[in-house]
């Protein structure tokens, strides 16, 4: 991580080049105990702006925590497209998400970075975490569509990519359909989830199956999901997803009173105003 | 295989109940009713059943010839018509002055009874006489039969005659049986019948629903020559046998087996097919093997949520009950299947698998590591090591479980399961840079490297069919001599 609260240590591992582009590997950090947590604070549907450290209240398995250090759009973000690529995302709907993701990735600001994840049967990592945002765009342009959906298999490893790096990591999965044929299981990846510092949004296209596991996932990592009729619109939709991550605040604190392993609820608070939270409702210590 | 991924799968779905009845249709009784009749027999039947009788001897085997053409052309109306005109036929080769005809479609219990016309049962005699090859016996030549038949229905005869002389007194029914599968197998096309699904009308229906990548497509009314096919079948008298008795037939056996599998490899799937396999053949470990088969495919990922997201006419149902039950089917016709063949690995196999599904994981662990033992192909050894690393990673072995998904990369080193499942599982118990060294191994996989079929897994539900062409073949290739040229 660039800046703030955990240590990163470079592993020399690279990540191979996919598809004969030359990526940037990422980096395997360790960590020192301190929870991040992402927080989104609004006020009539407004992000609340200016809050300090004093101004959250955070209680981790109901022992109220000190917050060292919050941050408000000044860490860089890592940005993970774990995209469906399977047979249903094809000609108008394949370039509408080509253009989705290629919007965000233009929205990148200086220090972030982005990879991407195609996924249909085939589980493929298109761009790692690279700043190099042309290359991951490249990437997303050279993506064809085909097979089958490996959701829960896609977005295991789309939040292994977040977790290859100590930076603040936001995971948009999208896809259209239901899986057909991954290996994973959805609740070992929801637990996977519970132990990420990854926060995912998801875009579904509304069928008569509801999205069940995408809607778990979001809710357990503190992110949201969105059920959209069509994709002609669907770039707006990724907009504002990097948008509202942008205005939510990187809230950290060194666990004190609490056990070191196991499953730890969170319940975060602003003092003195009213304000709707949305944060992950708890995390996986000792992970 | 690999194109089999991208292509939609397909099954039959069977009609409850029935509508009202349109005249000349074939009428489902009410309950203690006696046999519905139909007062008319249709001008022109007669006449398509002696074209279909011949084009069942004109047919090679396997080839999609003219004759072929010929039958996958004919309106599902047509078909309906035929399944009873060939229905009578059959019953009139084995007694020719029968006056009383009756037939039962599948899932009826009552039959329906048929009156021909009396010119349309005389020409019905004359081409019974043809078809059993009994132009020489007595009661075909007091009507004259021979006189009635032109050269190609002659010849027909005595192609029949001399099967009939070799012992095997079956020869329309095992040609037309192979001509309406070949239809359904090789004119795919011509299985989806037109009509108004949203009101069925009872009787001899099915449907058909197309799904792809989990979803619903498409809902059409099926052409009905699987249940031709079986109705033939059902008439075979055994060599030295005075009554039919399919369940002792080597030709119904490999007919039901190799049809069967060639459902399942091309995801085209029908239960009342294997239904009906298992009733002729009920300790068959081949036919219920593949049944068991079916109702894992059936539990899975891709039907389940076919089945979640279908919109049904009112009284159309799918025969697809929920995971669990059919993971308990499967389970215990594996289990009897065992019984049968102990030594059949890979159906050990698929039992592990599926009694893992059902949360006896230390049951699984034993069966597959059992399996393992039996097996020899590196394909099914695949499975077994990734399905056993799943059960002991369920039973708390992470080492053990370690080692099977080590064994499975190994086996299948492009395949992605095994790393996802190694990455997984040490993320599951605070192993992060463990997760992360697995998953690296996956994205390692050079892109242009890879195949829409690396992954074994990916075809699961299709491996256990792999040899469906050569079953066919197996089948096919005694009928292909005895044909019109």
């Amino acid at each position: 991580m660039r800046r703030g609260l955990t240590t990163t240590i470079a592993l020399a591992l690279m990540l191979e080049a996919s598809g004969g582009r030359a990526q940037q590997s990422p980096a395997f950090s360790s960590r020192i105990e301190a929870v991040r947590v992402d927080v989104l604070v609004t006020d009539n549907g407004q992000p609340v702006r200016g809050l300090k450290p004093g101004d959250f209240e955070v209680i981790d398995n109901g022992v109220p925590q000190v917050v060292d250090l919050v941050s408000f759009d000044e860490v860089p973000l890592n940005v993970i497209l774990a995209l469906d690529m399977s047979d249903s995302v094809a000609g108008d709907r394949l370039e509408q998400l080509r253009g989705a993701g290629g919007g965000v990735l233009a929205a990148l600001k200086k220090g972030d970075q982005a990879a991407l994840v195609s996924f249909s049967h085939v589980v493929q990592l298109g761009a790692g975490l690279t700043s190099d945002v042309a290359s991951v765009q490249a990437a997303l342009g050279d993506a064809q569509s085909s097979g089958q959906t490996a959701l829960v298999d896609g977005t295991y490893a789309g939040i292994m990519v977040g977790e290859s790096d100590a930076g603040r990591a936001l995971l948009i999965v999208f896809s259209d359909g239901v899986d057909t044929s991954s290996w994973l299981r959805a609740d070992a990846v929801l637990d996977a989830a519970k132990r990420a510092d990854v926060v995912v949004y998801g875009v579904s296209v509304v069928s008569r199956l509801k999205p069940e596991f995408l809607r778990e996932l979001t809710s357990l990592t503190g992110g949201r999901l969105f059920e959209i009729d069509k994709t002609a619109n669907l770039a707006s939709t990724f907009l504002g997803i990097l948008d509202e991550f942008r205005h939510r605040y990187l809230v950290s604190y060194t666990p004190k009173g609490v056990a070191k392993d196991g499953w730890h609820k969170l319940d975060v608070r602003v003092r003195n105003r009213r304000a709707a939270i949305k944060a992950r409702p708890g995390y996986l210590a000792g992970s | 295989m690999t194109a089999r991924l991208g292509l939609p799968a397909v099954w039959c779905a069977c009609l409850l109940g029935a509508g009202p009845a349109a005249a000349g249709q074939l009428r489902a009784p009410g309950p203690g009713a006696q046999p519905p009749i139909i007062e008319q027999v249709g001008t022109g039947r007669i006449e398509r059943l002696e074209r279909w009788l011949k084009a069942t001897a004109r047919h090679a085997p396997g080839e999609d010839d003219e004759s072929l053409a010929e039958i996958a052309g004919w309106s599902n109306a047509w078909l309906k018509e035929l399944w009873i005109d060939a229905n009578a036929l059959i019953q009139t080769t084995r007694s020719l002055t029968m006056n009383r005809l009756t037939v039962r479609p599948e899932g009826q219990r009552v039959g329906t009874q048929i009156r021909y016309a009396s010119p349309q049962l005389h020409r019905l005699r004359v081409l019974a006489c043809a078809a059993g090859g009994a132009l020489v016996e007595a009661e075909c030549t007091a009507m004259g039969a021979g006189d009635e038949l032109d050269p190609e229905l002659r010849t027909l005869a005595e192609l029949s005659h001399a099967a009939k002389r070799r012992g095997d007194d079956n020869y329309t029914i095992r040609r037309g049986a192979i001509l309406h599968a070949d239809v359904a197998m090789l004119a795919p096309a011509s299985m989806v019948a037109p009509g108004d699904v949203t009101r069925p009308t009872g009787g001899l229906e099915r449907f058909r629903m197309e799904i792809s990548d989990g979803q619903e497509i498409d809902l059409r009314q099926s052409a009905v020559h699987w249940e031709l096919a079986r109705m033939l079948l059902d008439f075979v008298r055994p060599r030295g046998k005075d009554r039919a008795d399919p369940g002792h037939d080597e030709m119904v056996r490999q007919w039901y087996r190799a049809t069967a599998a060639w459902m399942q490899l091309h995801e085209d799937h029908d239960k009342l097919h294997l239904d009906r396999a298992r009733a002729i053949f009920p300790d068959d470990p081949d036919i219920l093997f593949l049944s068991a088969c079916q109702r894992e495919t059936y539990a899975g990922l891709p039907i389940q949520a076919a089945v979640r997201s279908a919109i049904l006419p009112t009284g159309v149902v799918l025969d697809v009950g929920s995971e669990r039950v059919e993971l308990r089917v499967a389970e215990a016709m594996f289990r009897r299947v065992l019984e049968l063949r102990p030594g059949y690995g890979e159906a050990r196999m698929r039992y592990g698998r599926v009694l893992g599904g059902l949360g006896k994981h230390a049951e699984a662990a034993v069966e597959l590591r059992r399996a393992a033992g039996d097996l020899t192909d590196s394909q099914s050894l695949y499975y077994a090591s990734l399905f056993l690393g799943a059960e002991e990673e369920a039973l708390g072995n992470r080492d053990a479980a370690r080692v099977a998904y080590e064994q499975a990369a190994s086996l299948s080193p492009m395949a992605q399961s095994p790393l996802l499942a190694l990455s997984q599982l040490a993320r599951r118990y605070g192993d992060r840079n463990g997760a992360l060294r697995a998953i690296e191994r996956l994205f390692a996989l050079r892109a242009e490297d890879r195949e829409a079929d690396d992954d074994p897994w990916w075809w699961y539900y299709v491996a256990q069919a792999r040899d469906a062409e050569d079953l066919l073949e197996t089948m096919w290739r005694p009928y292909r001599a005895e044909r019109l040229q």
